[in-house]
């Protein structure tokens, strides 16, 4: 890992007519970490990786993904990035290989260089079993994993990841997770959004973010210092309790 | 960019493959309908129940009666034997009340004309509101006609027809059914296709996972219009070869030309999906408005009723209707056999009403939303 700044949003702001859904958010992440992005349901995590991918215009504030402008330059950004969205989005009732197939040339990759890398991903993900049956039949986790080998596909420096492994048992989300490790390693950023707790601990750093706004930033350690709790778990808890009291 | 676009098509087709409803919506669909649309036309033309003006009551006349008679075509009607002139309008009330279908009229110097060699003209007069029967009994006295001139003078035919047709020549005809039906077929197909395939993807999120590609708005919508041109391309042959096979219609034109021409017509109809995409919000919002919209399509294309028999204000209207044009040059093609010339008008209006709407859709499409 090293210092390069990939992610950088500055007062970063989403209003839906009258509603609030990001009020003004700053972060920045640096290349090749593993950047949680936690939450309760509807704090407005979606809403703002949707605006880093170039999918949705931010009502005011500013960002950089990649080097480029999200205001201005959402479509080099877009070469630049991976995404998983949170709904799984490939086409159901193509088969994983096709899909791959698909989205390789969506990114203008010719058909020797996708050949090359479905077989590496397949090898990585243990993919191969699964690669020709219709994507939609496929048990959830291999489903998510599939979805991750097409965003990874292009070889994106950064990874957008809306809960890749929601839904999906212990088992696999380790294997999921130590496949993002391995990414890391190799110099690609992670951007991932999740609810459990024990995932959150493997970032190296995490934010939390509630009602729209973030309320803590750092890595896991930190924060369980700061608030001095046993664990993220309790911490997490406690503070959207206190959050939530507060409002009341 | 191109393999972009290649690899777009080739997706939407495999899903197309794979898609039940569609594929019976694709290519059962034209075929039902013509076979339906075309079977509730009155297409028994065998028999024609033929009334007899013989003003010139020669033994001239009376072979040519007699040679129409003598065929399968024809079922003697009322015949004017005697000298007595029946007036036309009663021909009238005899169309009204179905007892006659067509009516032969020999002028009175039918006879000397033919024998001092000079040439003749016979009335034939149809009743319009089957135009269908019309058609072929005037084709089939066409035939008998010429025969007998030859028989008889041994000269190309001295006898001319001029023909007439009582009420309106063009509803209920199975030549102008198909040709409407092709068209409405076409016109639906290609707007809901297009404006459900888009509405879907948005559905199902993966028109989200397609926008975070480097894919422009531009090649997105070119790859998903070019399939279902080819499909609605390829709807039209099958609509057509049902319609020139089964039922016989004419194809007088140039096949190239109306296929040329239908790629124009798609435009508009593609544009319109496309643009009905970026309105609705589910599928079934779609599929409505592509449904509304073929059903006043084809009220204002002149599909059933000429155009020139609707009120002004309605006349005005179908200039908004592509399908108004496209209409005119099947019909054109197919039984006129006309050319880019007969056709430039229509051509003009579909180009420049495609390129409006074509545009206004693409402009509207955006890759990021508000
Ligand atoms: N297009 C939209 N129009 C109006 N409101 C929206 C829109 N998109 C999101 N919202 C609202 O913004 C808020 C934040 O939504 P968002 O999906 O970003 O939350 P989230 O943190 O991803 O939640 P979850 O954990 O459930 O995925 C929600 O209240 C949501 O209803
Ligand atoms: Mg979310």
């Amino acid at each position: 890992m090293n210092d390069k700044i990939v992610v950088q949003v500055e007062n970063l702001t989403k209003r839906f007519g009258t509603f609030t859904a990001v009020n003004n958010v700053s972060l920045s992440v640096r290349q090749g970490e593993i950047f949680g992005f936690l939450g309760a349901n509807g704090a407005g995590k979606t809403t703002v990786i949707r605006m880093l991918c170039g999918l949705l215009l931010p009502s005011s504030g500013m960002g950089k993904v990649a080097g480029y402008d999200i205001l201005t330059q959402p479509e080099r950004i877009k070469r630049a990035i991976g995404y998983m969205s949170q709904k799984f989005s490939l086409y159901p009732d193509m088969t994983g290989r096709e899909n791959l197939y698909f989205y390789g040339a969506a990114y203008g990759l010719g058909r020797k260089l996708i050949g090359e890398r479905v077989m590496a991903l397949s090898e990585r993900l243990s993919l191969r079993e699964f690669l020709d049956r219709p994507s939609k039949g496929l048990p959830i986790g291999w489903r998510q994993r599939l979805a991750l080998a097409v965003s990874t596909l292009h070889h994106p420096k950064i990874l957008f990841l809306d809960e890749p492994t929601g839904g999906v048992d212990p088992a696999f989300r380790r294997t999921f997770w130590s496949t993002l490790y391995d990414l890391a390693e190799e110099g690609a950023t992670i951007f991932v959004t999740t609810h459990y707790m024990d995932e959150a601990e493997y970032c190296r750093r995490i934010s939390i973010m509630h009602q729209g706004q973030i309320i803590e930033l750092g890595t896991p350690h930190e924060l369980v210092k700061k608030h001095r709790a046993a664990n993220l778990e309790d911490m997490f808890v406690d503070l959207i309790r206190k959050r939530e009291s507060d409002n009341a | 960019m191109f393999r972009a676009y290649s690899a777009l098509i080739r997706k939407e087709f495999i899903q197309v493959s794979r898609d039940r409803n569609m594929l019976r919506l694709i290519f059962l669909m034209p075929v039902v309908q013509l076979l339906v649309l075309g079977y509730a036309v009155n297409l028994d033309v065998k028999k024609i129940s033929l009334d007899v003006y013989d003003f010139n009551r020669s033994q001239t006349s009376r072979e040519l009666v007699d040679a129409m008679k003598a065929g399968d075509y024809f079922i003697p009607g009322e015949e004017g034997q005697t000298k007595e002139r029946r007036p036309l309008w009663h021909l009238a009330d005899r169309f009204q009340d179905g007892s006659a279908q067509m009516a032969v009229i020999i002028p009175e110097d039918f006879s000397e004309r033919l024998t001092r060699g000079e040439n003749v003209t016979i009335g034939l007069m149809a009743d319009g509101t089957d135009a269908n029967s019309a058609r072929i009994g005037l084709g089939y006295t066409a035939q008998i006609v010429d025969r007998y001139a030859w028989k008889h003078t041994g000269l190309s035919p001295p006898i001319g027809i001029r023909s007439a047709f009582l009420y309106n020549p063009e509803t209920e005809s199975v030549y102008y059914m198909v040709p409407g039906i092709v068209a409405t077929l076409l016109t639906m197909v290609t707007i809901m296709l297009t404006s459900m395939a888009i509405v879907r993807e948005r559905e199902m999120g993966t028109l989200e996972q397609l926008m975070v590609t480097p894919i422009s708005g531009f090649v997105l919508l070119m790859g998903k219009i070019t399939t279902f041109a080819i499909l609605g391309l390829l709807e039209m042959v099958i609509a057509l070869a049902v319609g020139v096979l089964w039922f016989g219609i004419p194809f007088v034109g140039s096949p190239l030309l109306l296929l040329a021409l239908a790629v124009l017509f798609l435009i508009s109809t593609l544009g319109m999906g496309m643009f009905f995409s970026t309105i609705t919000s589910s599928q079934q919002q779609a599929m409505f408005l592509a449904f509304f919209s073929t059903i006043f399509a084809m009220l204002t294309s002149g599909f059933f009723t000429p155009i020139s028999n609707m009120p002004q204000w309605m006349q005005y209207i179908t200039y908004l209707n592509p399908m108004r044009y496209f209409m005119t040059i099947m019909r054109g093609i197919l039984m006129k056999g006309a050319g880019i010339a007969d056709l430039a008008p229509d051509i003009i209006a579909l180009a420049v009403y495609g390129s409006v709407i074509f545009s206004l859709s693409v402009i509207r499409f955006k890759k990021r939303t508000e």
